[in-house]
C-alpha cells in the first residue's frame, strides 16, 4: 500500500449568501477543495491459485455459451462428464468454476450472467454426486476476455466458464 | 513574478491526461460576451480562458470572440445595450481578479442582461493559490445558474476507471477528475479489475467493486484519508453498490444463493434487508432522488429489463418500466424524478436512452455501437457514458439540449464514469 500525501488544503468554506434585491443576485463564496489520497493494491490471485493447480492438474476444461444464455450445450456436457468422472475417482480434487461474459451489455449484468454460467456448470457437477463444498464458484463478467477483438467469433470465445 | 507564475501554471494546463472536447453545441445557445477581466493578478487571462472553456463545454453557451468586442466597458454603467444588440448578445460578463493580502485570489464578476438592460448578478469568489481552475469553475457555475436557471456542474467531479494494458497483464486505475477532465488523481491502482464506482451523496466517499481478493467484492473508500474497508465479510460475490440519498443505506447485489439478488445494507448497524427474490438475475440497483424507490435490472421476463420497487409499500411486486427492445439495463433516475436513463439495445447496438415517465416511448440519446454506464450530472442536464469495445474506451457525454462532447483518453481503456453530487 502506498500513500501519496497530497497537499492538504484545509480552506474553510466561507459561505454562500444569496440575496435578492431588485432582481440582482448577490453571492459570496470560497473555493473548497478536498484532499485526495492514492492507494495501490495487488492481488493474491497468483498465490492462491498455485496449490489449486497442483491438486487438480487434469481437472480443467472450458465450456461455452450462447449470448445472454447460461444453458449447457451437448458439447459442454461431454466436457463436464470427464471432469465429474475425475472428481468421482479422486476425492481430493477441488475445482474453481469461473464464469465469463462477452463485452456486449452492461458490466454488472454480465457479472451476474457469468455467475449463472458458473452455477450451471456447478449444478451439473453436483447432480453427478459431487459435493458442492468441493467447488468454488465465481464470475469475472466481461472483465477477463479470452479474445480481445470485437466480433462474433471472439464474443463466442469469451462467453465461457473455465474450470480448473 | 510573471514568469514564475507561468512556470507553475502551464503544467496544469498542458499535461492533463483527459480534457473534454465539445463535438456539437446546443442549437440555440445563450449568446454571451465576456469582457477581459481586469485586476492585479497575473493569471487573470488563464482564469478567463478556463471560464470560457467551461461555458462552451456545457454546450449551452456561445461565447463571443474577443476580437469581435465592439467596446471594452470597464463597468456596468459604460455598457451601451444597443451596441450589444447589434451582435445579438444576450448577456455580458464583467469581472476582475485581485491578489488578497496573505491569502489567495479574490474574483468578482457581474452579469448584465442586455435585453432587460440591467445587472442581474454580482458575485465574489475567494480562490486558493494553485487551484485557479476551481476559481474559474465557480464563476462558470454562477453564470450558468443565473442565465439558465439551473445549477452549473463545472465545479463537480467525475470518477472513472482506466485499464492500462501491459504486455502480459493490465493495471486498473480508479481516477477522480474535475468535470472537464482536468486535475485527474489516482484513487486506487490495482492489478485486478475495478468496476461500478459510486459516490456517497456528500461526495466524500466512494464505493466500488474490486476483484483484488480474487472475487468481486464491494469496498468503501474515504477520498480524503484513503481509508477503505470491505462492506461485508463473507465468502460470496458482492457487487453493484449504490448509496441512498441520505447516505445511510447502500443497495448491493449479493450472490448468497448463487444468484444475483438485491439487498439493502444499513451502513451503521450492518443489517441486511433482502429486496428481490426471483430465480433470474436481479442487479444494478439505483435509488430514486427521494430514496423511496429502487430501480433495477431483472432478467425475469427472459431478457434484461428495468423494474421499480416502491420502498414505501409493503410486499408490492416490482413494476416493469421498459418494454421496447430485448435489452434495457443499468438504469438511473433523473434528479428531478421525471424519467430514467439506461442502456438500450436497438438492432444489435447498445445505446444510452432516456424515458420520461409521462411518455410511452423511449428516446435514444447516443449512436455508437457499444455505449454503456450512463451517469447523470447532479443538475440532470448532462449524461456521461462510456463508448467501449475490447480494444479502446473513452468517456463521452450528451446534454438534454442535444450538445455532445468527448473526453478522449491518451492511453488505456477509459470507462465506468460516475458523476459526483454538487460540491459547492
Amino acid at each position: 500500500m502506498k500513500n501519496n500525501n497530497k497537499l492538504i488544503i484545509a480552506y474553510s468554506f466561507i459561505g454562500l449568501f444569496v440575496a435578492s434585491c431588485s432582481s440582482v443576485q448577490v453571492t459570496e463564496e470560497a473555493v473548497y477543495e478536498d484532499s485526495i489520497q492514492s492507494i495501490e493494491v495487488s492481488s493474491n490471485r497468483s498465490e492462491s491459485s498455485t496449490p489449486m493447480e497442483s491438486k487438480a492438474v487434469l481437472a480443467n476444461a472450458t465450456v461455452y455459451f450462447e449470448f445472454d444464455s447460461f444453458n449447457l450445450s451437448t458439447r459442454s456436457i461431454q466436457a463436464l462428464k470427464s471432469i465429474t468422472e475425475l472428481m468421482q475417482e479422486n476425492s481430493a480434487i477441488e475445482i474453481t468454476i469461473a464464469g465469463h461474459a462477452d463485452e456486449r451489455g452492461t458490466r454488472e449484468y454480465n457479472l451476474a450472467l457469468g455467475q449463472r454460467r458458473a452455477e450451471s456448470v456447478a449444478d451439473y457437477i453436483v447432480l453427478k454426486n459431487i459435493s458442492r463444498s468441493r467447488l468454488t464458484i465465481k464470475s469475472y463478467g466481461e472483465e477477463m476476455p479470452m479474445s480481445s477483438s470485437s466480433n462474433e467469433r471472439s464474443w463466442a470465445r469469451n462467453r465461457r466458464a473455465e474450470i480448473n | 513574478m510573471k514568469k514564475f507564475l507561468i512556470l507553475i501554471l502551464l503544467p496544469n494546463l498542458l499535461f492533463a491526461e483527459l480534457l473534454l472536447e465539445i463535438t456539437k453545441g446546443s442549437e440555440n445557445p445563450y449568446r454571451v460576451a465576456i469582457i477581459p477581466f481586469q485586476g492585479t493578478n497575473s493569471s487573470v487571462n488563464i482564469i478567463v480562458e478556463v471560464l470560457k472553456s467551461d461555458l462552451i463545454r456545457s454546450g449551452e453557451f456561445f461565447i463571443l470572440d474577443e476580437e469581435m468586442l465592439l467596446s471594452i466597458p470597464s463597468n456596468i454603467e459604460e455598457i451601451k445595450p444597443s451596441e450589444w444588440k447589434l451582435l445579438n448578445i444576450d448577456f455580458i460578463v464583467l469581472g476582475n481578479v485581485i491578489d488578497e493580502e496573505n491569502s489567495g485570489l479574490k474574483a468578482t464578476y457581474q452579469i448584465y442582461d442586455v435585453n432587460k438592460k440591467n445587472k442581474i448578478r454580482s458575485s465574489t469568489v475567494f480562490g486558493i493559490p494553485g487551484k485557479l481552475r476551481q476559481l474559474s469553475h465557480y464563476i462558470s457555475d454562477g453564470i450558468y445558474e443565473t442565465v439558465t436557471g439551473i445549477k452549473g456542474v463545472s465545479a463537480t467531479k467525475i470518477l472513472y476507471v482506466n485499464e492500462i494494458i501491459n504486455s502480459t497483464d493490465s493495471d486498473y486505475i480508479l481516477y477522480v477528475a474535475d468535470a472537464d477532465g482536468a486535475n485527474e488523481q489516482v484513487l486506487l491502482k490495482s492489478s485486478e479489475p475495478i468496476i461500478s464506482p459510486a459516490w456517497s451523496p456528500d461526495s466524500k466517499k466512494i464505493a466500488y467493486v474490486s476483484f483484488e481478493t480474487g472475487m468481486a467484492k464491494v469496498f468503501i473508500q474515504d477520498i480524503g484519508t484513503g481509508e477503505r474497508e470491505l462492506v461485508l465479510l463473507n465468502d460470496n460475490q458482492i457487487s453493484s453498490p449504490a448509496w441512498s440519498p441520505d447516505g445511510k443505506l447502500l443497495s448491493l447485489t449479493l450472490y448468497q444463493d448463487g444468484n444475483a439478488e438485491i439487498y439493502i445494507l444499513n451502513l451503521l448497524n450492518k443489517n441486511l434487508t433482502r429486496l428481490t427474490k426471483h430465480y433470474s438475475i436481479d442487479t444494478e440497483s439505483s435509488w430514486s432522488p427521494k430514496g423511496t424507490k429502487i430501480l433495477f435490472t431483472s432478467g425475469r421476463s427472459g431478457a434484461p429489463q428495468l423494474y421499480e420497487i416502491d420502498l414505501t409499500k409493503f410486499n408490492i411486486k416490482p413494476m416493469r418500466l421498459t418494454f421496447e427492445g430485448n435489452y434495457n439495463a443499468k438504469g438511473s433516475y433523473l434528479p428531478n424524478n421525471e424519467g430514467i436513463v439506461f442502456v438500450h439495445r436497438s438492432s444489435n447496438q447498445f445505446q444510452i436512452a432516456l424515458k420520461y415517465f409521462n411518455e410511452n416511448f423511449i428516446r435514444p440519446l447516443t449512436e455508437s455501437k457499444m455505449d454503456e454506464s450512463p451517469s447523470v450530472s447532479p443538475n440532470g442536464n448532462v449524461i456521461v457514458y462510456a463508448i467501449t469495445d475490447n480494444t479502446s474506451g473513452m468517456i463521452a457525454g450528451v446534454t438534454l439540449s442535444g450538445a455532445t462532447f468527448v473526453l478522449p483518453a491518451t492511453s488505456g481503456k477509459v470507462r465506468e464514469p460516475a458523476w459526483s453530487g454538487f460540491l459547492r
